[in-house]
């Protein structure tokens, strides 16, 4: 102890001076920041999300996505999930950071930027909204109308793709990969090898392109519109980006953690409804009816689920059901949904009160 | 209700190892099942008090950070080396840091996923069905810190009567602010003789505006026996003893 002498007077000052000055030189910004950032890490939410994993990690149903050999490389064991609330809240847990191909999950996106180009008429007029209860790769139109039935099977797809503006392929592109950094507010790559292998492989997709261009649906700038969806579908993600496209919808549009709007609001209510009457394949219908939370699903493993002015979750899990979902994302949706109410048509109490357990409220015992 | 409580300090040299291992044994005795861990990572030291000797401890806190093995697999009994019988309802488990230069360097250099800290607190605390877990940390604020107070259900600050001290600990309670904790106790060390303890308490609990719920003197006794054994499991009779039951005491309230 050194100064052992100080006399008992000028040490009982001591206390308030030093705390005063230390209280003056505590301010807003950076503590709040870095404080907010370790709550979150430290949630009851975050610990509920954490558990989820535990309990699915070591299920082993479902095959990941072969008919091509880069998606065939995939480890079935990465599973990753983040939720992002519209305050801009990030919880995740597992393989975050895991990169993979966006694959369908980009129709969603694709989907809003044609109405944003041409308005909802004209795009309603290339593209209908019925689910069609048929494989996601089905070569059928609508019969009287010749439309493909929704935007989120391959047909619809490749019809609003044809519909993203641009003087040639490398503009289209670049508009398309700056709408996703608006999204998740970071840029993204193409994986070359996935791309190559869909354009050199997708016999089928062509296929679709010009029956579609036979009746007049598409434009002739065939190749160039198949380029840029196989691209679409090969743009690098990880589950925190899907979880911040989500909450940007659940968010009318504009993207909680950078405030930049990426879809104008008129059309936030297209692509969430379409999501959630087509989203995840012929298993659509049911998915509303259990899970009811706007979702859609990518062949690389991830699933994309808006719940609108609330919050949005992105699961990343390889291996897929027969119908082309993530298994171990379905089953993190079903928990949420029924966990915390999150189905859209829910109005019973649920277990868990989501605003208590993303901001920590003390009652909960989350030990 | 398992109970979380982390113990810190703004300043290294406070006590706050010996204060950590005090407290725990003194709950552990009172027939609890409490865990400590040594966050401390690169001057841990806790391991000592407890009698647990380094060549024992192959399993440490820094290897499940780096995911080699689980967290209970790095929890060590320490029962026995503060008396308690094997067929007493108390325990003590500590994970202790690992003391090896090269394993501290990796932590140094590498960092860590500070969420596998949390992450391994809950774990522990469900496997092992702690009643009690202490969190002794590194002097200073650091992310560590910070989560290590943010998950606590009870943190302690540990002060000595000088300026540095009290400065440190307002910095430290602003922090705890933000980070909503849920319960704050301060903890005066090192009091020496001519220092009046409840004037003192009076002054720094008016100050700071929380409660202090012990004075600690500078002891000769607690040093002669520091590193080499837990001063209240020796001399359970004796006033710091006494002061150390009062303070549990005061975890539980509230």
């Amino acid at each position: 102890m050194s100064e052992a002498g100080a006399d008992r007077e000028k040490l009982d000052q001591t206390p308030n001076q030093a705390a005063d000055q230390a209280a003056d030189q505590s301010s807003g910004g950076d503590l709040q920041s870095l404080a907010s950032s370790i709550t979150a890490m430290a949630s009851p939410f975050r610990n509920y999300l954490n558990d989820l994993h535990e309990k699915y990690r070591s299920v082993d149903e479902g095959t990941v996505a072969d008919y091509i050999p880069e998606l065939a490389e995939a480890n079935p064991g990465w599973f990753g999930i983040c939720v992002v609330t519209t305050d801009g809240q990030l919880f995740d847990v597992g393989d975050c950071d895991q990169l993979f191909t966006i694959q369908s999950m980009s129709k969603a996106l694709t989907y809003g930027m044609a109405l944003e180009d041409h308005g909802r008429e004209y795009v309603n007029s290339k593209v209908s909204n019925e689910p069609t209860g048929e494989a996601f790769n089905s070569i059928v139109l609508d019969e009287e109308t010749n439309r493909p039935y929704n935007p989120m099977v391959n047909a619809g797809a490749i019809a609003t793709t044809d519909l993203i503006k641009g003087k040639d392929g490398t503009a289209r592109l670049k508009r398309m990969l700056s709408m996703f950094e608006r999204y998740t507010g970071r840029s993204h790559d193409i994986c070359m090898p996935v791309f190559l292998s869909e354009k050199s492989s997708g016999f089928r997709n062509r296929a679709i392109a010009y029956l579609m261009l036979n009746f007049g649906m598409v434009s002739d700038r065939i190749d160039e519109t198949l380029d840029l969806y196989f691209q679409q579908c090969s743009i690098l993600v990880n589950a925190k980006d899907i979880a911040m496209i989500s909450a940007t919808l659940a968010n009318g549009g504009v993207n909680p953690a950078t405030q930049v709007r990426a879809l104008d609001e008129h059309y936030v209510q297209d692509v969430i409804s379409v999501m959630l009457s087509c989203g995840m394949y012929d298993a659509s219908g049911d998915w509303a009816y259990r899970v009811g939370i706007p979702a859609k699903s990518g062949v690389g493993g991830g699933i994309l689920a808006t719940v609108p002015g609330k919050l949005g979750i992105g699961t990343f899990s390889p291996p897929l059901d027969v119908k082309g979902n993530s298994v171990r994302g379905i089953k993190v949706c079903e928990d949420l949904s029924k966990d915390f109410g999150l189905h859209l048509f829910n109005v019973a109490s649920p277990e868990h009160n989501l605003q208590d357990w993303l901001s920590g409220n003390t009652d909960i015992d989350h030990w | 209700m398992p109970k979380v409580i982390s113990i810190h300090s703004y300043r290294g040299g406070t006590g706050k190892s010996n204060f950590t291992a005090n407290i725990a044994a003194t709950i552990a005795l009172q027939g609890k099942r409490v865990g400590v861990v040594d966050t401390d990572v690169p001057s841990q030291g806790i391991h000592n008090l407890f009698c647990l000797e380094p060549e024992q401890t192959t399993h440490t806190l820094n290897s499940y950070l780096w995911g080699e093995i689980s967290i209970e697999e790095a929890a060590y009994d320490v029962s026995r080396n503060i008396g308690l019988s094997d067929d007493a309802g108390g325990r003590l488990y500590l994970v202790p840091s690992s003391v090896k230069a090269d394993s501290i360097a990796r932590i140094l250099r590498d960092g860590y996923d500070v969420r596998l800290m949390n992450d391994g607190f809950r774990k522990l605390v469900k496997s092992l069905q702690l009643d009690y877990l202490f969190i002794d940390t590194h002097p200073g604020l650091s992310k560590e810190t910070f989560l290590s107070i943010a998950i606590s259900h009870v943190l302690i600050l540990i002060l000595r009567p000088d300026k540095q001290d009290y400065q440190g600990t307002a910095v430290t309670m602003d922090v705890a602010k933000q980070l909503k904790v849920r319960k704050l106790l301060l903890a005066i060390n090192k009091v020496y003789g001519q220092l009046n303890p409840d004037a003192l308490k009076q002054k720094v609990e008016e100050t700071y505006g929380e409660k202090v719920a012990g004075v600690f003197p500078l002891s000769e006794e607690v040093v002669q026996l520091a590193s080499e054994g837990v001063f209240c499991v020796r001399y359970p009779e004796h006033p710091i003893s006494q002061t150390f039951r009062q303070v549990a005491a005061q975890i539980d309230q509230g």
